[in-house]
């Protein structure tokens, strides 16, 4: 095993031997289990049956597992999951340095720009992780409700309503699941860029999620449209595209290259903070 | 050069280091030789922490150099932290991981360390019987004897020391001491130990650098600091005479008016003998005898100024 692997080996086990890293996981179920019963209720489905009909569709054959895991997957990831992942990529460098184990580390004969690469590729691990954990366990448990049967999708902000049968259903839905997780991950880094600044762990989330709130509310003003091609969750709904017929290529590929570049930018600005700060009790 | 190749392991050349407009460090230079415990002794503040920072490249000095075994920390900082171990105040560990856990996560950050090597670490602090347990149930000293263990791995020549002994009981001072010992004796370990407590750096150490306000006001042997633990007043008629006649004599110094330091080789009675047949004359001597924390608190409270040994 190479050595960037083993430290990798040793970031990964300490971030999943810990406790509340499963916090979000908990939580997640939790949320997942709450909109499942609210969408067996009668006002829910009589909700839902007004929505799929209205659309030209038919209730019995579209309210189904798929359909309840998307919205689920909608609600919950979006706003919470930005908070959980704004919480581990705030804790993973920020919170070694208040510990004094990055210290520790630094003693070492290696680069703190390699010390800072492995903890990013952990971070990117763990956020894809997180999406797809989110996205299957919700998949799972509305399918043991409601049953297999076709998608139905209603995104009134991204102008997106669809119907997909049972297996095309499946396979794009399969599909938004890394492309949501590629998304999510500008918020990761972001925090993560936070954590390699002077400040605290809690500091460097609330700051993360502050900014993610703040232009999630602004893109949601109509007042602030022209604005929005400037707005970090403008290209971040891009994943909702693979929904789209056609499937919008150069569109998705326009918003996640413009995602990297972010994600690249906050990365290289963490280098270089974190490889010029000096580390001392 | 190799960390082999050069005999100081540790030369540190007119280091410089301000916190926020407050001068931690004023050109401080020294070298430690290869082999040797070497003690770094200093108030709190006095600049010993950002001596061993800047020594592993934690610390970026203002002005100066740091070099292991022959290689500039700031230049190469991964070849000249090859064989450098070390451990803070408290040494700092993932507590809800095991011990074992915690020494493969660190030692991945220097090489592949085999299994044979982690044990033999782990034998060799005395930590085989809970190096399985999650270090958030260890005591203090055994949480010192796990740094230790990652400090020698994979294979440390020179290992940096900073306070190791805070936070220990007396039997744990005392076990800690005689494993830094018995690691210089039997691995030829070079030992750097900072430290504000001088009976543990008087204890350990065969060469001390000693930090004020981030100037060093002694670099010698204990030997040479003690040199004037004996302090002489002689009541003579012609005090420029007398000094004249023994003020160059081996191991005096010159401490003040009519006031000698003396070594331990020096006898009074010999001055004395030697002023009388001078022609001087010596109506009384009064000899005091100071201890080496007294000597300690006269350097670092500005009582002599600079000393180099």
């Amino acid at each position: 095993m190479s050595l960037f692997l083993l430290q990798l080996r040793g970031e990964l086990w300490k971030l999943f031997a810990r406790k509340r890293t499963y916090l979000g996981f908990g939580v997640f179920l939790g949320v997942e289990m709450l909109i499942l019963i609210l969408w067996q209720l009668p006002r829910g489905q009589r909700w839902m049956e007004e929505m799929i009909e209205r659309s030209g569709g038919v209730f019995q054959a579209y309210f189904s597992g798929l359909t309840v895991a998307m919205i689920m997957l909608t609600m919950t990831v979006f706003l919470l999951g930005g908070l959980y992942l704004a919480l581990v990529g705030g804790d993973l460098v920020a919170k070694e340095i208040e510990d004094g184990t990055m210290r520790m580390t630094l003693c070492r004969p290696v680069s703190r720009e390699r010390v800072l690469m492995v903890k990013y590729v952990t971070c990117v691990i763990y956020t894809f992780t997180l999406v797809i954990f989110i996205g299957l366990s919700a998949l799972a448990a509305a399918s043991m409700v409601r049953g297999s049967g076709g998608l139905f999708l209603f995104i009134p902000e991204q102008r997106l309503v669809a119907f997909f049968e049972f297996g095309p259903g499946l396979v794009r839905y399969l599909c938004a699941l890394p492309c949501f997780a590629l998304s999510m991950l500008t918020i990761s880094t972001f925090a993560f860029l936070l954590s390699c600044c002077r400040m605290k762990p809690a500091a460097a989330t609330i700051a993360a999620i502050t900014l993610f709130f703040v232009d999630y509310i602004f893109h949601l003003v109509p007042y602030f449209e022209s604005y929005r091609p400037w707005m970090m969750t403008t290209h971040m709904s891009t994943w909702m595209n693979v929904y789209r017929r056609p499937f919008p290529w150069e569109l998705m590929i326009e918003d996640y290259g413009y995602l990297v570049g972010i994600d690249a930018t906050f990365l290289l600005i963490a280098m270089v903070v974190f490889s010029r700060r000096d580390f001392k009790s | 050069m190799t960390m082999e190749g050069t005999d100081a392991m540790i030369a540190i050349k007119d280091l410089r280091k301000s916190w926020g407009g407050k001068v931690a460090l004023h050109g401080l230079s020294f070298e430690v030789r290869r082999g040797e415990i070497f003690g770094l002794l200093g108030h709190n503040g006095a600049g010993k922490s950002t001596t061993l920072g800047i020594l592993l490249g934690q610390v970026f000095a203002d002005h100066g150099e740091a070099m292991i075994g022959g290689i500039s920390v700031e230049r190469d900082r991964a070849r000249a932290l090859a064989k450098t171990g070390a451990i803070f105040e408290a040494p700092r560990f993932y507590d809800y991981l095991s011990g074992w856990k915690n020494l493969e996560i660190y030692t991945s950050y220097s090489a592949k360390v085999s299994r044979k090597q982690l044990l033999e670490a782990v034998e060799t602090v005395g930590l085989t019987g809970r190096i399985e347990d999650k270090v958030g149930t260890y005591s203090q000293g055994m949480r010192q004897r796990l740094g230790l263990a990652q400090a020698l791995l994979p294979e440390s020549e020179l290992i940096l020391l900073d306070e190791p002994t805070n936070g220990l009981d007396p039997e744990g001072i005392h076990e800690m001491r005689g494993l830094i010992r018995r690691l210089n004796r039997d691995r030829g370990l070079t030992v750097v130990f900072c430290s504000h407590l001088l009976v543990e750096v008087e204890q350990l150490c065969d060469q001390v650098v000693i930090l004020n306000q981030g100037r060093k006001i002694f670099d010698g042997r204990w030997a040479e600091l003690g040199g004037d633990r004996r302090r002489v007043r002689f009541e003579v008629d012609d005090w420029s005479g007398a000094l004249a006649l023994v003020g160059g004599m081996p191991g005096v110094t010159v401490v003040g008016d009519k006031v000698l330091g003396l070594d331990d080789e020096t006898a009074t009675a010999d001055l004395v003998g030697r002023m009388v047949h001078g022609g001087i004359r010596v109506s009384g001597v009064e000899v005091e005898r100071r201890s080496l924390e007294q000597i300690y608190l006269g350097l670092t409270q500005g009582e002599a100024g600079g000393v180099e040994g």
